[in-house]
């Protein structure tokens, strides 16, 4: 029996695998039938996982920075001078240390980092590697329902009759969520797809609405006027369940049906048939990506209120669900690691639920809310002189310049990392498979990922290594095992309270909340026992879109999460979905734009000609890739291929930070 | 022939324990999921387990292996290459039918053509099959359309056909025989022929009506797809629905395509990986100086049933491609198994 059990770890749908496992080493994986996110699935990633799970590019040493290189050392040696230079750095100034975690350590590795930062470091810098995406989710869901999660869950999707899916390619980011629509649309559900580009869930939906880039939210919004106006508004629920209609239903009246059809090239016809479906589903579903690309809070706030003003919250399943691109995103968060909060979701700066820590914790915690490690880096004046990070993914090679300025960075991680060029320590832990832990995948599901192999010779676990460096600081943690961690989160974190390995190992995962009313976990939210009534999300009435003047006539779109997402520095390490990666990189090796055939014509240039593209802020030269799958006017640029990145797209910092939705102003120009 | 009580079925595998590793059908407990792997508690095998998730095939041709390594020492200037293979003796006991007919394709594509692939090779001829008759069909199955059931016809050393309270054994080598007399077991008498004969009319008429419905269509889709009178919206209404994942190559018991990759492991060494490929992906059919014969997925789809399903290719194995399991439709998360794509070229026939 070479095959075990286990979870797939790549993105957040938590699927099921068996791992092949042959003298210690992974060799093979196959997908697991009775899973009941999976059932049966696996995609181009999960079907070859274990390549990267058997790569020998592995951190198996611990690592000092002495005369300019990185000088092997031991473990001891690195976890004492990393505790002196951090307490150090700690007590310096509120802003002098900040600590990025990653979105694929366990629910554990987590809860033990953010107590460590809080309890023993007292900073409340920390933050995920993630950037606003999920956070902006959390933040509707948890301001309107209390639900801070995705109020749906995939065993749900089979019984829904009405699909939004917005802005999202989810056939190539969560495939295997993307398959439970598919299907779903195939037994008879109405799909409706939201998109500025063609994708192939787009061609699999009854209706495509290929909007204006940077005009999601205002079809959103004209979704919700015809809502009203129409009288399709399920105004008993509305009664029943919520506060803050008038409000929102005041905000549309500055939004005209003239504007509507220019701004997003929708027309009036379609958007009304869409809302009759949607009042008039039992089970109504709304699917957008939450993470390193996602919407922004009032796209989302939008969103919501469009599925209160339809009564589809909290109804028979029906709910907007972000989907989250990375394993362990949805844990972090539940896990507290965020500046401003506690496990959870309960705010740092409620004087109970900080008290409720203080005491189980036995420790001061600051009080006043921390800062993203990223809004430090990006910020010039900040005081931040150091840094950790966790098993980075992506993002923070844009600031490199910064980081060289740093005084000390500390970098944990499993596998070989190009972020350890920045760092001045290295602590290598154990890869997930090493080591026991649970995660909680994008429905809420916590799984407990059994040790299947044995970690590098000497090296620790994430949990261990976190409390060695606890021990070193002088703090008396005494867990014995990942097991007595989650009994620790139980005791603190509500939604959490009745969970346990006990439990997790029977099962195939449990969806929070997981307490003393649903002991076997929550499969979807309903607002019948919901202790407060939803409320409607406080948007602006802001219908602007992004408008191109005679000078960049084109809207430059930046695709941050197709197909490989986060630049790779996991899928490098595999074979054939790195060779898969390699394909379009050898095909554009300095990355492409991606334009209309009608543009193609007009600008006079042909597949793989250069081009210029120039903003106000600079330039960047690409070859030209031609695609039926972008409106004329628009051209598309991928941002998941490191390679491609340049300067010029760095110095639009503040658009990617917009959302997966936003675009630059460019002209294209022949060479 | 000979037979054997049910209750003392498992001591063949016991006798066969001694010679060979025994890999059977078992339920994986903490998953509920029927495997086909390495057992070395025989109690777990499971004979009456529906056909196991995982086809046997990587027990003989695994997911990915190491087949070579190398490495070059720059001071001594001296490298040495060291041939790594496996040659254990193995034994597959209680195969379906289906999927031995898999490694019997297996077989034909890597030892039959003009190379031999010698660690295929090294793997295969050490090892012994018992099959295992389907006395009745499982949900999925379409192997009366395929030829390749509900009973092995070739290609075993025994076979095990259950009948009541007892099995039927066949011997389908010179191997098998041996073994069988060794191990002294009881003779069945000519009655046996009749016997077994029912167990597989009843068999057969369990199966679904798709399946039964399909068995003419697979040879009418056969000569669809070898002719190429298939509309190419066929073809791109199909490759819309593909995931690109490579499940339904990596479940098939007949898909034998690899990638070979030399990975560095360290001080000058390496390692040459051999794994399961699938021609799903884009980057399996690229060639170098950018030109792809099968870039859209609808063409990479075609080429799939191509393989499956054609005389051509059916020359080759000197059977069809498909063996008729129904896992590809288990695992593809597009609904695009075989049988439904039988279905959709069926539809544009009948149109």
């Amino acid at each position: 029996m070479t095959y075990k059990p286990g979870i797939c770890t790549f993105c957040g749908n938590g699927c099921g695998h068996f791992l092949k496992i042959v003298d210690g080493r992974p060799a093979g994986v196959f997908p697991s039938r009775n899973h009941p996110v999976s059932r049966g699935r696996l995609c181009v990633r999960g079907w070859n996982i274990h390549e990267l799970l058997s790569t020998p590019q592995r951190l198996t040493d611990a690592m000092l920075r002495k005369n300019g290189g990185l000088i092997k050392v031991s473990y001891d040696e690195a976890i004492a001078q990393v505790v002196e230079k951090l307490k150090k750095f700690a007590s310096d100034s509120p802003d002098a240390l900040a600590i990025l975690a990653s979105p694929r350590s366990s629910n554990e590795e987590h809860y033990l980092l953010m107590k460590f930062a809080r309890a023993v470091l007292k900073t409340n810098n920390i933050g995920l590697d993630s950037e606003s995406g999920h956070r902006a989710s959390l933040e509707v869901l948890n301001a309107g329902t209390g639900f801070a999660g995705m109020l749906g869950s995939a065993g749900a999707i089979a019984g829904a009759d009405f699909l939004f899916v917005l802005d999202f390619d989810i056939t190539k980011q969560n495939p295997i969520l993307g398959s439970e629509l598919h299907m779903a649309r195939r037994a008879g559900a109405f799909m409706v797809t939201l998109d500025s580009r063609t994708t192939q869930i787009a061609k699999l939906s009854d209706v495509f609405m290929m909007a204006k880039s940077g005009s999601n939210k205002v079809v959103i919004a004209a979704l919700a006027k015809i809502l009203i106006d129409e009288g399709l508004a399920d105004s008993a629920y509305i009664q029943k369940y919520t506060t803050g209609f008038e409000g929102f239903a005041n905000l549309l009246g500055s939004l005209s049906y003239d504007d509507i059809n220019t701004k997003t090239g929708i027309s009036i016809e379609v958007l009304k048939e869409i809302a009759r479906k949607l009042v008039s589903s039992r089970r109504a579903m709304a699917f957008y990506p939450s993470g390193i690309s996602g919407l922004d809070v009032e796209t989302i706030g939008f969103l919501f209120n469009l599925f209160l003003l339809a009564g589809k919250i909290g109804i028979n399943g029906s709910g907007i669900n972000p989907v989250t691109g990375l394993n362990n995103l949805q844990g972090g968060y539940d896990m507290g690691v965020a500046p401003d909060v506690l496990p959870g979701f309960q705010l740092l700066e409620d004087p109970k639920a900080h008290a409720a820590f203080a005491k189980a914790w036995g420790a001061d915690i600051p009080t006043k809310k921390g800062r993203m490690p990223y809004e430090l880096l990006s910020e010039k004046s900040s005081k931040l002189k150091a840094l950790v990070v966790i098993d980075h993914d992506e993002g923070i090679v844009r600031y490199a310049d910064r980081l060289k300025e740093l005084e000390y960075i500390v970098y944990i991680g499993a596998f070989e990392n190009p972020f350890t060029e920045f760092a001045h320590a290295v602590l290598p832990i154990a890869s997930y498979i090493e080591s026991e832990g649970t995660y909680t995948n994008t429905e809420r599901r916590i799984q407990l990922s059994a040790k299947k192999a044995d970690p590098p010779s000497g090296i620790l676990p994430g949990w261990r290594l976190v409390c060695e460096l606890a021990k070193k600081a002088g703090a008396s943690w005494n867990y014995a095992s990942p097991a007595d961690v989650m009994n620790e989160i139980a005791a603190v974190t509500p939604p959490y309270s009745q969970v346990s390995y006990e439990k997790l190992r029977k099962s195939f995962g449990i969806q929070w909340p997981c307490d003393t009313q649903n002991p076997n976990g929550t499969e979807y939210f309903s607002a019948d026992t919901s202790t407060k009534k939803l409320s409607f999300y406080p948007v602006k009435a802001d219908y602007s879109i992004p408008t191109v003047s005679t000078e960049f006539p084109y809207q430059l779109m930046i695709g941050k999460a197709q197909h490989f997402w986060h630049q790779n520095n996991l899928m490098r390490l595999t074979k054939i979905p790195l060779r898969e990666y390699n394909t379009t990189l050898l095909l554009f090796p300095e990355g492409y734009v991606e334009i209309s055939p009608d543009d193609a014509k007009s600008l006079g240039v042909r597949e793989k000609w250069p081009v210029m593209v120039k903003s106000h802020a600079g330039e960047m030269k690409a070859a030209v890739k031609i695609s039926g799958e972008v409106r004329s006017g628009t051209a598309y640029i991928p941002y998941f291929i490191q390679e491609t990145i340049s300067k010029f797209l760095l110095e639009h910092r503040e658009v990617l930070a917009r959302g997966e939705d936003a675009t630059i102003p460019v002209k294209i120009e022949k060479v | 022939m000979y037979r054997i009580k049910k209750s003392d079925i498992v001591n063949i595998a016991q006798e066969l324990s001694k010679e060979y590793g025994i890999f059977g059908p078992y339920i994986d407990r903490d998953a509920g999921q029927v495997m086909f792997d390495r057992l070395d508690d025989l109690s777990q095998i499971d004979l009456d387990a529906p056909i196991p998730a995982i086809p046997p095939k990587h027990v003989i041709y695994p997911h990915s292996e190491c087949i070579l390594k190398y490495s070059y020492d720059p001071t001594a200037k001296k490298a040495a290459i060291e041939r790594i293979h496996s040659e254990k003796p193995k034994a597959l006991f209680g195969l379906r039918s289906c999927d031995l007919e898999g490694i019997r394709v297996l077989d034909r594509f890597f030892l039959g053509q003009e190379f031999v692939d010698e660690f295929y090779l090294a793997n295969r001829k050490k090892v012994f099959i018992v099959s295992n008759t389907c006395v009745k069909p499982f949900a999925q199955c379409f192997c009366a359309c395929t030829d390749s059931g509900p009973s092995a016809k070739e290609g075993f050393d025994l076979n095990l056909t259950e009948l009541g309270d007892e099995y039927l054994i066949e011997a389908g080598s010179e191997k098998g025989k041996a073994f069988a007399e060794k191990i002294g077991l009881a003779k069945a008498g000519d009655e046996y022929k009749d016997k077994k004969k029912k167990a597989i009319d009843i068999s057969l008429d369990l199966f679904t009506d798709f399946a039964v419905e399909n068995k003419a269509w697979v040879s009418r889709v056969t000569n669809r797809v070898t002719t190429g009178f298939i509309k190419e919206e066929i073809w791109e209404y199909i490759g819309n629905q593909c995931f690109e994942c490579g499940a339904c190559t990596f479940v098939c018991p007949t898909c034998s395509c690899f990638n070979i990759e030399d990975v560095n492991i360290g001080s000058g060494a390496t390692e040459r990986i051999r794994s399961w490929d699938s021609c799903s992906y884009e980057g399996y059919s690229k060639m170098a100086g950018d030109h792809n014969p099968r870039k859209p997925v609808e063409d990479r789809r075609n080429k799939r049933f191509f393989c499956k399903l054609s005389y051509s290719q059916s020359k080759k194995y000197l059977r069809p491609g498909c063996v008729g399991c129904g896992r590809c439709a288990w695992v593809c998360p597009g609904d695009i198994g075989l049988p439904n794509v039988v279905t959709y070229i069926r539809r544009e026939i009948t149109k």
